[in-house]
């Protein structure tokens, strides 16, 4: 009787039920299974084992993607997230129609496409008559060829990042300052608190799930970086990540293992390393966020 | 026995309903992919008429365009020949092909072809034909519109540096010692040519031989060969100081060609509008003539092809005559007069209206002397690290890394472990 009380509920759960399978979870099954398999997309899928994933770990390019993914994360999350919150710290500090000038200006580069960034960016790198080798030719330092020097590529690529990222981790750490009570500075301030101070003690700490959030969304979507390095050295699928390979990123890799090799089942390995990567280090995150929370 | 009839007339009507070439009087509409420039402006409007045109000689048949992106247009393919859901005649370009038969997306189209007319097959450039047919009895592409690369050269970066622009440089020592002068008056002589691939291919062509570039798939080897490739390395040790730090590709590269800063551009003739449109708006004056080879009446470059594909399937024969019927001379011959480009119907290349267009006859010289960018074609595909292999070792000798007889010998060793799958 009760479960035929509950048959128009799971009547109305089943388009989405149907959807996600088909849409979700049939693709994270085919790409599993087509992990184990040698399959060019035509021709007949052939068993491999775990020959794909053993390839792709014992590969030049995987080590070289991933020492630069972890650079990359190691500077850009941090880096990031500190631009993003002085910069939330100050439009905060301003009232009416500067703060909405200040918080739009900043939120600009997030909608910005990316190939258009990107294009920009190269214009700004260029070495000789770039803006940025302008400006350091006024202080006598010789020009330097930003995208094409492996000692400098990762730390242009970072830029960018944070240039475009910092608008849209600005706007969540605004939201969250805007919820910090008033009256928490004022006690402080009674109290002979400095600005320093009120940030230390007050707001990092009442902002923490907001930076919670925001670390780790940073995390994951620095894992799966892709298209600014794709499009910052003029990537395709016949030659990517740049000069020896200083901004290849796992993402790449997979994409030309697939698109630019034929090589679908050493794609759907690469796919699922990636995402065994990503799943640990948000558990990781998350159970080190409940610990925190718990104190 | 009504019913026994019933079900016979019911086979027969499925029978005649189902799979099976496509006649013209069946009503389809087939997918024809393009390059995006090929779907902007004037020429959308003219493949649309060709379009219209093929669709009034066809009732029934509708063609629907559609322009992509490089990448776009080879994942599409790939992705499309793996769900059965290919576009029915697609272009890419030649060094692709390979790719595109092992992803089974291109229909053998030998039979087609020898169907036709034999004044029809005689209208194409040969070379290209033969690009398209690596063996005997298979042909996968229809060779359409093409290019090979042209000095382009800023006349005004060349008179302020004191040079005689009248007549082009006749050979690479020249051509070099122009590039000096102009890097004395302050300005960049060239694009950094180690940045792409196919400006390296193009920067070998000026000294080496056509039969050392390439890959040997039967041996699985590199042709390249460290005695000439050395010779092709030092360009690229000797241009290092006078280039702008730019690819060909950038854009910073054409904006600085349009600014009278770069002296030489060394591409395919696409960029031909960005700079007429600059000479009309700023007063840029250029012209362009053919890269210099080595010596003295010898030519460089590289040439290369976009393809016409036709995918396997139910469609092919209706999809076969379309790409013939846009890739024939009158069709070409008004594609060229549109857009002054080159293509790989002799035929039109020949039409006496199309043949005295500056660009279309410097692209046929050119032509000549080109260096396939990626050979042979439709026999292997070229793996993933060869390009980058390639690149980074132009650019590590440039640097001084290492000198141009080491660059060139731990290019071959690199490039044959690549091809080795090592």
């Amino acid at each position: 009787m009760i479960a035929r009380r509950h048959v128009p509920h799971y009547l109305m759960l089943l388009p989405f039920l149907l959807l996600f399978a088909v849409f979700f979870l049939y693709p994270i099954a085919s790409g599993l299974t087509y992990s184990f398999f040698d399959w060019n997309a035509t021709s007949p899928a052939r068993f491999v084992g775990i020959d794909n994933y053993q390839r792709i770990v014992a590969s030049r390019d995987f080590r070289k993607a991933m020492v630069n993914l972890g650079t990359y994360i190691a500077i850009t999350v941090p880096l990031g997230i500190t631009v993003a919150f002085c910069l939330a710290l100050l439009v905060d500090s301003f009232k009416g129609v500067w703060a909405n000038l200040f918080r739009a200006a900043y939120f600009l580069p997030v909608i910005l496409p990316a190939f258009l960034a990107a294009t920009i960016w190269r214009w700004i790198y260029a070495p000789s008559f770039g803006l940025l080798n302008m400006v350091l030719g006024w202080f006598g330092v010789p020009s330097i060829s930003f995208l094409n020097d492996t000692s400098t590529m990762l730390y242009a690529l970072i830029a960018v990042d944070v240039w475009v990222s910092a608008g849209f981790n600005m706007v969540i750490i605004l939201a969250g300052l805007k919820n910090i009570p008033a009256h928490y500075y004022e006690a402080a301030r009674l109290d002979g608190a400095n600005k320093l101070q009120q940030v230390l003690y007050i707001t990092i700490p009442m902002l923490y799930p907001v930076l919670f959030f925001v670390v780790t969304y940073g995390f994951i979507s620095a894992l799966q970086v892709f298209d600014i390095p794709w499009l910052l050295t003029g990537s395709s699928f016949a030659n990517y990540g740049g000069r020896q390979g200083a901004l290849l990123f796992p993402v790449m890799d997979m994409m030309g293992r697939g698109f630019g090799a034929l090589k679908f089942g050493q794609a759907a390995a690469y796919g699922f390393i990636l995402t065994a990567v990503i799943v640990i280090f948000t558990a990781a995150m998350f159970a080190f966020g409940k610990r925190r929370f718990a104190q | 026995m009504k019913i026994a009839r019933l079900l016979a007339s019911a086979s027969v009507l499925a029978i005649a309903f189902s799979t099976g070439p496509a006649r013209a009087a069946d009503p389809v509409t087939l997918q024809y992919w393009v390059y995006s420039d090929f779907a902007q402006g004037d020429a959308l409007k003219l493949q649309q008429e060709f379009i219209a045109e093929f669709e009034a000689a066809h009732p029934g048949v509708k063609i629907a365009i559609s322009g992509k992106g490089d990448d776009d247009l080879t994942t599409g393919e790939v992705t499309g020949a793996a769900s059965g859901n290919l576009p029915d005649v697609f272009m890419n370009g030649l060094a692709f092909g390979a790719q595109l038969v092992e992803a089974g997306a291109l229909d053998n189209i030998y039979a087609k072809w020898m169907a036709m007319p034999q004044a029809f097959r005689d209208q194409f450039d040969k070379d290209a034909i033969a690009s398209c047919t690596p063996k005997p009895d298979t042909m996968y592409c229809l060779p359409y519109t093409g290019f090979n690369e042209i000095l382009f050269r800023n006349l005004t970066v060349l008179k302020a540096a004191g040079i005689d622009t009248t007549v082009p440089p006749k050979d690479w020592a020249e051509w070099f010692e122009q590039m000096k002068k102009v890097k004395a008056a302050g300005k960049f002589a060239m694009p950094d040519q180690t940045q792409v691939f196919n400006s390296v291919a193009s920067t070998f062509s000026v000294v080496g031989p056509h039969e050392d570039w390439g890959i040997d798939f039967a041996a699985k080897k590199t042709k390249v060969k460290p005695e000439s490739y050395a010779k092709a390395l030092q360009l690229f040790v000797d241009m290092k100081p006078l280039s702008s730090g730019t690819s060909r590709n950038d854009q910073a590269t054409k904006d600085l060609f349009i600014t009278n800063q770069l002296a030489f551009h060394v591409i395919g003739p696409w960029v031909d509008p960005t700079y007429a449109q600059a000479a009309k708006d700023s007063g840029l004056k250029y012209d362009f003539v053919l890269v210099p080879g080595a010596k003295p009446g010898a030519h460089a470059g590289i040439k290369s092809y976009e393809i016409l594909g036709v995918a396997p399937g139910k469609n092919a024969e209706i999809a076969w005559q379309f790409a013939a019927y846009v890739a024939e001379a009158k069709q070409m011959s008004r594609w060229a007069k549109l857009l002054s480009r080159y293509n790989a119907n002799a035929a039109a290349m020949a039409d006496p209206e199309v043949a005295k267009l500056p660009l279309i006859a410097r692209s046929v010289e050119a032509v000549k002397y080109g260096l396939d960018v990626q050979p042979p074609y439709f026999v292997g595909a070229y793996p993933n690290c060869y390009n980058q292999i390639v690149t980074d070792n132009a650019a590590a000798v440039a640097d001084g890394n290492e000198t141009p007889a080491e660059g060139a010998a731990s290019l071959v060793k690199e490039l044959d472990a690549c091809i080795a799958g090592d």
